[in-house]
């Protein structure tokens, strides 16, 4: 196990420095200056010159990369250009509230989507197999912008259960939380009931039933842990997704997360600001998939000797 | 970003606004909604955006300031004196004046913080408002240890020395970059700040909200109510929601629900509107190709019809330009003869200037939901008119960097005023020397014009100024370096509770200190 854990280590160096790489090197193919955006409307050359010059822009793409690459060695991911902010503390600020919305979501998506999934794996073709089926289409096809603002429109301005954005207590954290998560419930639940369904019908299980265990044992602790490797798969990839890229929910429903820290960032052209928070995702990402790697093998252990 | 995310979903909608009936008992914090983005800095020095700009325009106080319907008062200086050349002013200021963390306020402040603004140390933009002071650039260039035309003789006395005379400067130093600050500045003062103003800075939750508390002592009068929110809600939509919710106070109403919210007479009565001091217009370059010939220009205004533009895809909401004067400013002249819409004379002109088979161009413009439909619009009357268009859609910073390096034919776009004065539009949008990033992106160089703008600039005497940007205006709309649109009108909702508020024309011009909520002081 520590072995397979440590391969899967080396192999995230490799990818970050590409990432680092491809991140800086995007960024100044790109058009759009930095410094017209920090200048404002009006500006004049000399100022834009000056500007140039004090943030080594001028300098040969090599000298800056090296620049910024020592500064990440050393853990120090610059400063904004527009804010004149940390962008280490900037990221700090914004990641724990991003991380909580993802896991919310997560934890929404996992609990609703795995017991509707393993109910209508277990009754197929009953009615609540047939109405998660459309509920599943539905959610898969809804794109999140409009169930957020319709989740507003009904819970927040119509029924005034709850506030309609904003950040703060748990009462905030329902409505992106479902409107993030909605997806994965639908997902969530059509993996679960194929890969139960084909469980269910496996040697092993038909053995549990003949021996006359209850059949709640027989789903839960013989089947359901047997199904779990495709679940698995999509509950990493989606929590990986929403850590990186909720930013359509954050804007919905103005969660002050990361995602819209990204997007300013971009449009600003404010590079430092992006290639931290590229490198930081990335980092956050990889780590996402190394997690459920050590999933898979605790779900099963062959994994772990492959 | 924008994202242009159904606003007919909330449009349809059946939430009454006022369902809060007319007072508002959970709260006396007035809560705003119109942020967009969270500020850059709450630095003066560093304001380069609107959000900032306004968080600046509470904490802080000018030596002038803007009321609401944009005229210019006094604010730290009492009163003003010009000298007869319109060289030198004499401001006189406010005695007994303290910033939030008790230090005096006094001539010193005034010296220091423009030094500070002007110094490239501060890694602002440029101080533009302060560049008129005669050695400012000396001084921001690292060549003078001092600005030559600033002295403070005594405590409540500054002398500032112009390099030439500009009768506008008052109003520049009511912009945010020409607040006053204190004269400790730590290292966080962008995100903590001390000023004079109406509203003492109490937190800043990032991409969340700003939270202000009244300062009691304010020199003009505590504000009467107690807590100020500006919360910062990236979607319209969203904002619209929050408002519907009686969460927040005030919301600009998105330029796609107009006609939602006008239908309704529940919604309408909440409606205020101002004219803001906002040109769409479509740039032409005047050193390309066949837009060098005034003629091609001509014809090109000529081929669009703004009339029906506006009414159709922004509701009517706005003034028609005729030239690029706001008119609700001194100097606009609401009669000159607009480009009539007419297509043969379009095409006539075409032909005039050796183009009988029309002319290929190019029209830049932003992702913006608003600004592509109106591209679109433009287009498809260019194309008509045998301009043949081909759009060329990038995001705002590449659209505006391309602009302003003279790249594109033509770039549809917005220029909002910096101060409500015809020199804020006249000069940077057409003077020659703005010509790339100053904001002359039609490269448009007429000594002709020059000169009116350069005299208007010097004229002390307001009736003459006016006369001189008229001239100014024509002359400019003649030689047709641009498509001036219209000039765009704010449209606030403001919950009923609220009393005494007014749409501020300059971005700067509403602080608060007069509006109420009603019920609030029945809980005090």
């Amino acid at each position: 196990m520590s072995t397979f854990l440590i391969r899967r280590l080396l192999l995230a160096i490799p990818t970050l420095i590409g990432v680092l790489v491809v991140v800086f090197l995007l960024l100044y193919v790109a058009p759009g200056d930095p410094v017209q955006e920090m200048v404002g409307e009006r500006a004049d050359a000399e100022t834009i010159a000056r500007l140039r010059r004090e943030l080594r822009l001028d300098d040969p793409i090599y000298v800056q990369f090296a620049h910024y690459a020592g500064g990440v060695v050393r853990g120090d991911l610059g400063t904004s250009y527009i804010t004149g902010r940390p962008i280490l503390g900037d990221i700090a600020e914004r990641f724990p509230k991003t991380l909580l919305l993802a896991a919310s979501a997560m934890v929404l998506a996992a609990t609703v989507g795995i017991t509707i999934g393993v109910v209508s794996a277990r009754w197929p073709g009953g009615w609540l197999d047939r109405i998660s089926l459309g509920g599943a289409y539905l959610g898969i096809s809804f794109p999140v912008y409009w169930v957020g603002l319709l989740l507003i429109l009904l819970f927040a301005v119509t029924l005034r259960w709850l506030p309609p954005s904003g950040y703060g207590r748990i009462e905030f954290l329902i409505l992106p939380a479902l409107a993030l998560g909605s997806r994965s419930i639908a997902f969530l639940a059509r993996v679960t009931r194929s890969s139960m369904l084909e469980v269910l019908g496996s040697d092993f299980v038909r053995t549990a039933r003949a021996k006359g265990l209850v059949e709640r044992t027989v789903v839960v602790r013989h089947a359901l842990r047997n199904a779990l490797i495709p679940v698995i798969t999509v509950l990493g990839l989606d929590f990986g997704y929403y850590l990186t890229g909720s930013i359509l929910t954050e804007t919905i429903f103005s969660w002050p997360g990361l995602g819209r820290y990204v997007v300013n960032a971009i449009s600003r052209r404010d590079l430092p600001a992006i290639q931290g928070s590229v490198l930081f995702l990335s980092v956050v990402f990889v780590a996402v998939n190394l997690i459920t790697d050590l999933a898979y093998a605790k779900a099963d252990p062959r994994v772990a000797y492959e | 970003m924008r994202l242009s995310l159904l606003p007919l979903a909330l449009a349809g909608s059946t939430a009454v606004a006022c369902r809060g009936g007319e007072s508002n008992p959970q709260r006396h914090a007035l809560v705003d909604s119109r942020d967009t983005y969270d500020p850059r800095s709450l630095d003066p020095a560093l304001s380069t955006d609107v959000p900032t700009g306004r968080a600046v325009s509470y904490v802080f106080d000018g030596l002038t300031q803007f009321t609401p319907d944009a005229r210019v008062e006094p604010g730290l200086a009492q009163r003003w004196d010009v000298s007869g050349d319109g060289l030198t002013y004499t401001f006189h200021l406010r005695r007994g004046v303290t910033f939030h963390d008790g230090s005096a306020f006094t001539s010193r402040n005034v010296v220091r913080t423009f030094e500070r603004a002007l110094n490239p140390a501060t890694k602002g933009g440029r101080a533009e408002p302060l560049m008129p002071i005669r050695g400012s650039d000396a001084f921001a260039a690292g060549r003078a240890t001092s600005v030559a035309g600033l002295s403070a003789p005594n405590d409540s006395t500054v002398v500032i020395t112009l390099s030439e005379p500009l009768a506008s400067f008052p109003k520049l130093l009511a912009m945010p970059i020409a607040s006053i600050v204190p004269d400790s500045i730590p290292a966080d003062f962008g995100q903590r700040p001390v000023g004079t103003g109406p509203w003492r800075f109490v937190e800043w939750k990032h991409d969340d909200y700003l939270k202000f508390a009244k300062n009691p002592s304010y020199w003009g009068g505590a504000p009467t109510i107690d807590t100020l929110v500006a919360r910062i809600i990236p979607e319209p939509s969203t904002a619209v929601a929050e408002f519907e919710s009686g969460n927040v106070d005030l919301l600009v109403i998105p330029q796609g629900e107009t006609a939602s919210w006008e239908q309704t007479d529940e919604k309408k009565a909440l409606l205020q509107s101002a004219p803001a001091l906002i040109l769409y217009y479509v740039a032409i370059n005047t050193t390309r190709g066949p837009l060098k010939d005034a003629r091609v220009r001509q014809a090109i205004n000529h081929a669009v019809d703004t009339k029906t533009i506006l009414d159709e895809l922004m509701g009517g909401r706005g003034f028609l330009a005729r030239g690029v004067v706001s008119p609700i400013l001194d100097g606009a002249d609401t009669t000159r003869a607009r480009y009539a819409y007419d297509v043969a004379k379009a095409k006539e002109l075409l032909t005039a200037a050796g183009h009988p088979n029309g002319i290929d161009v190019e029209l830049w413009h932003s992702q913006d939901a608003t600004i592509s439909r109106l591209s679109q619009a433009v287009q498809g009357y260019l194309n008509a008119a045998g301009i043949r268009t081909k759009l060329v859609q990038r995001d705002a910073s590449s659209a505006r960097e391309a602009a302003r390096k003279g790249e594109t034919d033509m770039t549809l776009k917005t220029w909002y005023a910096d101060y409500p004065d015809a020199d804020s539009f006249l000069y940077p949008l057409l003077y020659s020397a703005s010509k790339g990033p100053g904001g002359n992106v039609s490269f448009y160089a007429s000594p002709a014009f020059d000169k009116l703008v350069l005299s208007a600039r010097r004229e002390q005497d307001d009736a003459k100024r006016a006369a001189l940007s008229r001239s100014a205006d024509s002359l400019g709309y003649a030689d047709a370096p641009m498509i001036p649109l219209f000039f765009y009108n704010d449209l606030y909702a403001v919950q009923p509770w609220i009393r005494d508020f007014r749409v501020p024309t300059i971005f700067n011009g509403q602080r608060w200190t007069a509006v109420k909520i009603l019920g609030s002081e029945r809980r005090q």
